[in-house]
């Protein structure tokens, strides 16, 4: 067909034009974990506050069996609506569903160990300022990591509400939730629609 | 001068199967629409040559839904990823490599 200066051309050419177009890896992930983290967490607050029982405790479930489905569903809509899949986003979906699974089963081990109120909530902060640092390393947006690096040094703050102040644990990472996933997630969300090429 | 040639691989030799082949080796996976833009081709041809490539075994097709809400997925094999490098580097070989010309050859071959 061609001359090989011209078949090396081609190749380069569609290599370029497919890794050229914008890669908004995590534009929606960041808002999905985001919105029913802090949800969740903020219901738990309340419920503690009001009620003081038991069952108000394990209210965080709810964020793992809103977010993991949310975040398939708007992952199969992204596919239809580009056509492509890029292996930057793969690898995101992939840590954000290690990372929700590894906060559930944080969650159940220091629930039923009876540690809840003594560390979840730094566990969970950490592993998502974690996540929000990789994502946003894998992205290449500098204010995703600097959120997520913020959110996780935040976290930390938790171990100091222990006893009967513990409730204002939730409170505190609802608030890092913020810092750490809806701040970073409407920025990138911001940058993604303002760069389209 | 010693040259060798590198063998190229017949069915990566087509324009439109290699910009198949190399977009897709870049991406996890792509749709048909996507392919469509992406090698500026028309519907039926890039049928054909995706046909071509899944039956060498280069590319898995993937079709989800039915009739005309029917989406086609493609995704690059080992095997293709690895014939589209073998091929690569060919192109580049022989790019990079100085061919030796008649005479050069000839005096190649009375000094040896």
């Amino acid at each position: 067909m061609n001359s090989t200066e011209q078949e090396l051309e081609i190749i380069a050419q569609t290599r370029n034009e497919v890794l050229g177009r914008k890669d908004h890896t995590g534009v929606n992930l960041f808002l999905v974990w985001g919105y029913p983290t802090a949800f969740f967490l903020l219901v738990e607050f309340a419920a503690l506050l009001l009620w003081n029982e038991n069952w108000c405790s394990w209210l965080w479930v709810g964020i793992p069996l809103v977010g993991a489905p949310l975040m398939i569903h708007i992952k199969r809509k992204d596919f239809e609506r580009t056509g492509r899949r890029t292996i930057n986003e793969s690898l995101a979906v992939e840590l954000w569903l290690f990372i929700g699974f590894a906060c559930f089963l944080s969650g159940l081990g220091t629930g039923f160990a009876g540690l809840f109120e003594q560390c979840y909530c730094t566990i969970q902060g950490v592993l998502v300022g974690f996540g929000c640092f990789l994502t946003g390393s894998i992205s290449r947006f500098r204010p995703v990591k600097v959120c997520g690096l913020i959110g996780s040094v935040l976290s930390f703050s938790c171990l100091f509400f222990q006893g009967d102040l513990w409730p204002w644990q939730l409170f505190m990472t609802a608030i890092f939730t913020v810092v750490a996933l809806i701040i970073p997630g409407h920025l990138f969300r911001y940058y993604a629609k303002h760069s389209q090429p | 001068m010693d040259f060798k040639f590198p063998v190229i691989n017949p069915l990566l030799h087509n324009e439109l199967r290699l910009k198949i082949m190399v977009a897709l080796d870049n991406l996890e996976s792509a749709d048909f629409v996507y392919l469509c833009q992406i090698t500026d081709s028309t519907k039926g041809n890039l049928s054909v040559q995706i046909t071509t490539l899944k039956d060498a075994g280069y590319i898995e097709v993937i079709k989800t839904g039915l009739g005309r809400l029917s989406h086609t997925v493609c995704r690059i094999t080992r095997q293709g990823h690895e014939a589209l490098t073998t091929y690569e580097e060919g192109l580049r070989s022989l790019f990079n490599q100085q061919i030796p010309t008649q005479k050069e050859a000839e005096n190649n071959k009375q000094i040896g």
